[in-house]
């Protein structure tokens, strides 16, 4: 299989970016902080494409951070000092402060990273004057930090959605998954509900979809085992997938990178252990906006997903003829 | 089964008021309802399910604790958090379980979890961003398994999913100043 893409993801970033954030602070007051991640420049390029090309249609603007560093992910907090994931998180915290008031992170381990940092740092001052020697500077860290899901949320009512979507995606039933990171621990993360998250709801509705409950919406996908221990993530990814297939759910929406990569990249290293057949399409909860929005599936970096969304692009392109 | 007689039970008493202390959680609260580890998406992976790391804590079996495949493997997913009657943050004690065995030497078993972290934050450290080629290379050759995830490679490849040139960050002093600062700067917490 060939992926052919119609729009090349640099094209794209030169195109919606504003690289001089100095200016663009003043340029733009309404503007976000945007911290990519790791992920979003190498294996989830999709989901940064995707998030850059559906908030620039909706009139949202967004700056790259200058500079940032990585959140620190997983390894950094298990580090026996316990301080180095608040700091490696920190750095990202003050220098999107200085520039606004609010920051959107679309990962959710990056998300989850800087919210925990931001209340430790809230807590202890101890921990401030680390910072504070680190960075050289008295630490920023109160900002606003938003995932894509919320800002959205706040950018788009499902009024102005639907208007614009104009029933595009129905017929389509697509199974909402939040993972663990968005809203766990909820004492830190404060969004949406923990036990029985729904944020996502709203919008998708508005798309057209149908998007009925799907009991695996917050069970994790095996995190960042994938590489360490492969075994134990196929088996906890499997049971995810197979529940949405058997449910007959044409897609699984997320928002997390590290979700997306367990259960797309290794959905057929899944199949061949355990003799499974899914075919089951992951698709992040910004392409799904952008193919209500009527962007074009490569454009949305569809095609750069493993699992193919053939079928769930056909229909929609039936439904388009028909009416 | 066997019997640790390596701690004497004020040292273990210790042991465990650190994980408390360090985790701002009350392990005596724990009444074993279960449904922790009935909630666990790691269970079948472990060898004590959640609420008996809890148990052991409670009666002070220390070493059991500090050398289970539990606090190792645990996913960090927070599912058990979220669900306890008491409000134990579940997690964050398994978490600052493995802290405390990480600071007293315990190797535990699982060498791959080890060497995918220690692969990870020297690739954060000598760059500032993670590039994930060179971390699943990193990891390969520290877990002496040069082929593992090969069958990825073409996939990642032709999907342009991946850095050929590693991405580096300016001001790579801040980071190496963080790190100097957490390996340098004594055990305080």
């Amino acid at each position: 299989m060939t992926s052919r893409r119609a729009t090349d993801v640099k094209e794209v970033r030169a195109a919606v970016t504003v690289p001089d954030l100095a200016a663009s602070a003043t340029e733009h007051p309404g503007a976000y902080s945007y911290f990519p991640g790791c992920s979003l420049t190498s294996s989830a390029g999709e989901y940064d494409v995707s998030v850059r090309l559906v908030t620039a249609a909706l009139g949202i603007k967004l700056d790259e951070i200058p500079d940032w560093n990585c959140c620190g992910a997983s390894p950094a907090p298990h580090h026996w000092s316990g301080n180095l994931g608040v700091l490696l998180s920190a750095r990202n915290l003050h220098i999107a402060g200085y520039h606004h008031d609010t920051m959107v992170a679309p990962c959710a381990g990056c998300y989850n990273r800087l919210k925990n940092a931001q209340y430790e740092l809230a807590g202890s001052e101890e921990l401030r004057e680390q910072t504070a020697r680190v960075l050289r500077e008295p630490v920023r860290y109160e900002i606003e930090i938003l995932n894509v899901v919320e800002l959205f949320d706040r950018e788009v009512t499902p009024e102005m959605l639907s208007e614009r979507a104009g029933g595009r995606l129905a017929g389509l039933n697509l199974a909402t998954y939040y993972g663990c990171l968005m809203t766990r621990p909820a004492k830190i993360m404060n969004f949406d509900n923990a036990r029985n998250p729904v944020s996502m709801k709203p919008l998708l509705k508005a798309t057209g979809a149908d998007s009925g409950h799907f009991p695996f919406k917050s069970e994790c996908c095996g995190s960042y085992m994938g590489m360490p221990k492969k075994e134990i993530v196929l088996r906890a990814s499997r049971r995810i997938i197979e529940v949405a297939d058997d449910m007959g759910f044409d897609a699984i929406v997320t928002a997390c990178p590290l979700c997306h990569q367990n259960l797309d990249l290794r959905q057929d290293q899944i199949n061949k252990t355990f003799g499974t057949s899914l075919e089951m399409p992951i698709l992040y909860f910004s392409q799904v906006l952008g193919l209500a929005l009527g962007m074009s599936a490569d454009d949305l970096g569809i095609d750069s997903h493993v699992v193919s969304a053939r079928k769930l692009l056909q229909k929609i392109e039936q439904r388009r003829e028909r009416v | 089964m066997t019997i640790h007689v390596s701690r004497t039970l004020t040292e273990a008493a210790e042991v465990v008021a650190d994980i408390e202390r360090r985790s701002g959680e009350r392990v005596s609260t724990c009444y074993q309802c279960g449904r922790c580890t009935s909630t666990c998406t790691g269970t079948f992976a472990f060898d004590y399910p959640p609420h008996r790391i809890m148990r052991m804590l409670q009666l002070g079996q220390v070493d059991e604790v500090l050398n289970s495949r539990t606090i190792q493997l645990c996913f960090d997913c927070m599912t058990c958090s979220t669900r306890c009657p008491m409000n134990i943050d579940v997690a964050n004690v398994i978490e600052n379980a493995k802290m405390v065995a990480d600071e007293q030497g315990v190797k535990g078993s699982e060498k791959e979890i080890r060497f995918f972290r220690l692969a990870f934050l020297q690739n954060v450290r000598r760059s500032g961003r993670l590039h994930e080629a060179r971390l699943l290379t990193s990891f390969n050759l520290l877990n002496f398994k040069p082929f593992n995830d090969i069958s990825l490679v073409p996939v990642i490849l032709r999907r342009k999913k991946v850095h050929i040139v590693p991405p580096k960050i300016k001001n790579r002093g801040e980071i190496h100043r963080i790190f100097q600062e957490v390996n340098g700067g004594g055990k305080t917490k």
